[in-house]
């Protein structure tokens, strides 16, 4: 390499380097605005069928009453979980919605307007709104807040109208209070939550159980993670195979061009 | 093909020939298209984005079956409709959604290639122009099609994109109306915006690149040299360092194109989301008018003239920022006026600036992608400045200047900038300690390069362009 060249790289980088701050500085500043509760993470598993089963109870049951989930049918629950139409018709739907309707809350949109004044977010894509960890950690982040309507309040979602839908399994909590930042403001910001009272279930209970509904959310919120994960690799393979043979044609073609033997960056 | 010794052709297709020139059409344009030797990895991206356009046509036929351009419908019918109860629904929808993203990915390196290589100079001012045409008629496209998932980044999005054109004096507001239908985005604006996406934009679209082509067979194909291999014909009139682009440029193109169907593919079946890119996780929530998210941001492409609205104090000030973002990349052919068309043989600060172009468009949509906070709008404003800057060096750049030249250069170039900041604060007074933490960027780059010109003249002293083809680095 020729010392020019040389000049012009280090004259590049130095360039590039000089930009590096500007572009990082900002976002950086702005991000320490509000204080973000770390999330709980937990280990997914869409293959477990009575787990997801378990889920689908306890959605169908507790969560669908208020929130509607009309991406999906009954019937394409029923597919996803290896049940019969007429097993999700018994034990699952409790609508009494036909079984190729989609899943609609049992509570009118109307009546949850009174009592919530809004309409409680449809279910569908929940999981990719938000995230399986998110969903899992906010579900068990319920704490009292006598200043609530609902007499409860969360550590992941501040003032959500929702009551504490699954307490009576959990048992109630009280916040652990920490100094943070709260829509600009500092103050002290419920970053966790003790168990106060037991609920009917173990703790471990407890967290498989919401685990299993985690599951069964994330699965409707990705019907097709199956087809994905078939197609995936004949079709990357395909069109890698295809790579492989179509340079070896195309340097196959080029074999008689004469080319240029000379480098643009040679002398003249 | 056969001919008989009067030149006829045989067969099925010198019938056909005869009455329509399918045979000629394919000798003249494909098989007897000269096209330069020496072309690298950046001549792939103008066919891949002939191959993106026909996936789009085809999978959006699929997907206008199934959608509904109703307010009550349209989200539902995306996610459920398409998404669920049809077969394959998902795969065409996400293949439509990553071709978009990726069709921008393909049309900015495309125009990057052309500056490098200055394919906009003569003879081809007019194929740069077309070019530039499709480029805007592609973020048409693409912003009429983003509302139509009827999600709230959706419909806050196009809400706030109108309303940038009520800053239009007198007859702003009008046209935005006109736009919408409505006071508000709405089912009017719904309706209409579906039936440009899928009918008048995508036909001009496809109108324009027809012409870009005829254009670009008419003037020929510009090489990474930037040398005219035209001008060196053997006595058959063939171009010496041309080979015919069928079969030696599609046999190249083919390979081009499996490499793409892979990246596409993994975006398609592994990341359809795009790391939040493609599809914004807002739009996952449906449209709802009475509740605007805290932060509305434009799909990933539009990033970089968003950063120039928020940053520019003024609305009207500020479309005219972006406005002028295209107004300068079509007027490259008069501000960029030296003979010498490659990057290889021009001058290593023509060479930095010509990276720099790009790094402040980059730096651009970075800043857009953070919070609508002031500091983040006064970078903006001073990174928009910078990225005006490379392009206003360039008539510096159009032959070797004199040290007393260089010199006024300098004081215009600087003083124009002062005098925009200065008009800047006149119009929003920001804190002077945040205005000059970002301040002395656009005036400390003018004065790098120009006082880098007056002190190492050499370093703005153009190459001598070889007679012939070279190589690059990569290839062959």
């Amino acid at each position: 390499m020729n010392r020019p060249r040389r000049t012009v790289q280090a004259i590049t980088a130095a360039l590039f380097v000089s930009l590096v701050p500007v572009a990082f500085a900002p976002p950086v500043l702005a991000s320490t605005q509000t204080t973000v509760v770390p999330l709980q993470h937990m280990k997914l598993d869409l293959t477990d069928r009575e787990a997801l089963r378990t889920g689908a109870l306890y959605v169908l049951h507790r969560c669908s009453a208020c929130h509607s989930i009309q991406g999906t049918r009954f019937s394409s629950i029923a597919r996803q979980l290896q049940i019969s139409n007429s097993q999700i018709q018994r034990y699952f739907n409790q609508s009494g919605r036909s079984v190729h309707d989609t899943v609609v809350s049992t509570m009118p949109a109307d009546v949850m307007k009174k009592f919530v004044n809004m309409t409680p977010p449809d279910l569908t894509v929940l999981a990719k709104r938000r995230s399986p960890d998110w969903i899992y950690t906010y579900l068990k982040s319920f704490y009292i807040d006598p200043h609530r309507p609902t007499g409860v309040n969360n550590v992941v979602f501040h003032n959500v109208a929702m009551p504490d839908v699954l307490a009576n399994l959990q048992g109630l909590q009280v916040p652990i209070m920490k100094s943070g930042w709260l829509y600009g403001q500092r103050k002290p910001v419920a970053m966790g939550v003790k168990q106060l009272t037991q609920g009917t279930l173990t703790p471990a209970q407890f967290d498989s159980t919401t685990q299993d509904i985690v599951d069964f959310l994330t699965l409707v919120a990705h019907p097709h993670a199956k087809e994905r994960a078939m197609l995936g690799p004949w079709i990357l393979g395909l069109f890698a195979l295809m790579s492989v043979l179509s340079f070896l044609l195309y340097k196959l073609y080029w074999r008689r061009v004469i080319m240029p033997t000379r480098r643009w960056w040679h002398k003249q | 093909m056969k001919t008989d010794p009067a030149g006829k052709e045989h067969g099925v297709m010198g019938w056909i020939n005869r009455r329509l020139p399918v045979v000629d059409i394919w000798r003249d344009q494909l098989a007897g298209y000269a096209a330069p030797k020496n072309f690298n990895i950046w001549y792939f991206f103008g066919s891949l984005m002939l191959l993106v356009l026909v996936l789009q046509f085809a999978t959006g036929l699929f997907l206008a079956i199934h959608y509904q351009p109703n307010p009550n419908l349209a989200f539902w019918s995306v996610l459920r409709s398409i998404g669920r109860d049809s077969r394959w629904g998902w795969l065409i929808r996400d293949m439509h959604v990553t071709g978009a993203s990726l069709f921008f990915v393909l049309i900015y390196l495309h125009i990057y290639r052309g500056i490098m290589y200055g394919s906009y100079k003569k003879p081809r001012e007019l194929l740069w122009l077309v070019g530039v045409a499709i480029y805007l008629i592609l973020a048409a496209e693409a912003f009429l099609g983003y509302l139509l998932p009827w999600g709230q980044m959706s419909y806050w999005g196009s809400t706030v994109v109108v309303n940038f054109v009520t800053a239009i004096p007198v007859v702003g507001k009008a046209i935005a109306e006109w736009m919408r239908g409505s006071f508000v985005v709405g089912a009017p604006t719904l309706n209409r915006f579906f039936i440009f996406h899928v009918f008048l934009v995508p036909f001009s679209l496809l109108a324009l690149v027809l012409v870009h082509m005829i254009a670009l067979h008419q003037v020929g194909s510009n090489n990474p040299d930037g040398i005219e291999v035209r001008d060196d014909c053997n006595e058959d009139g063939w171009p010496r360092e041309a080979v015919p682009f069928h079969p030696y440029y599609t046999v190249k193109d083919v390979f081009g194109v499996s490499i793409f169907m892979v990246i596409f593919f993994w975006f398609v079946l592994y990341n359809p989301s795009g790391w939040g890119f493609l599809l914004d996780k807002l739009n996952y929530v449906p449209a709802n008018a009475i509740k605007t998210p805290s932060d509305i941001h434009p799909l990933w492409f539009f990033l970089p003239f968003y950063a120039m609205l928020r940053g520019v104090p003024d609305k009207l000030y500020g479309v005219i920022a972006f406005a002028g973002a295209f107004l300068v990349l079509a007027g490259l052919p008069l501000l960029d006026r030296n003979p010498v068309r490659s990057i290889r043989y021009r001058s290593t600060l023509y060479k930095i600036n010509l990276l720099v172009m790009p790094a402040t468009f980059l730096a651009l949509g970075y800043i857009a992608g953070g919070s609508a906070s002031e500091s983040n709008m006064v970078v903006g404003l001073h990174v928009t400045e910078m990225f005006y800057a490379t392009f206003f060096l360039l008539p510096y750049f159009n032959r070797q200047r004199s040290r007393a030249a260089t010199l006024v250069w300098l004081v215009v170039l600087e003083a124009v900038v002062w005098m925009v900041d200065y008009w800047m604060y006149a119009i929003h007074a920001h804190s002077w300690s945040l205005m000059l933490q970002t301040d002395w960027l656009p005036a400390l780059y003018i004065a790098v390069v120009l006082l880098l010109a007056l002190v190492v003249p050499r370093l703005s002293a153009d190459a001598r362009v070889p007679e012939q083809l070279t190589m690059g680095g990569l290839t062959h």
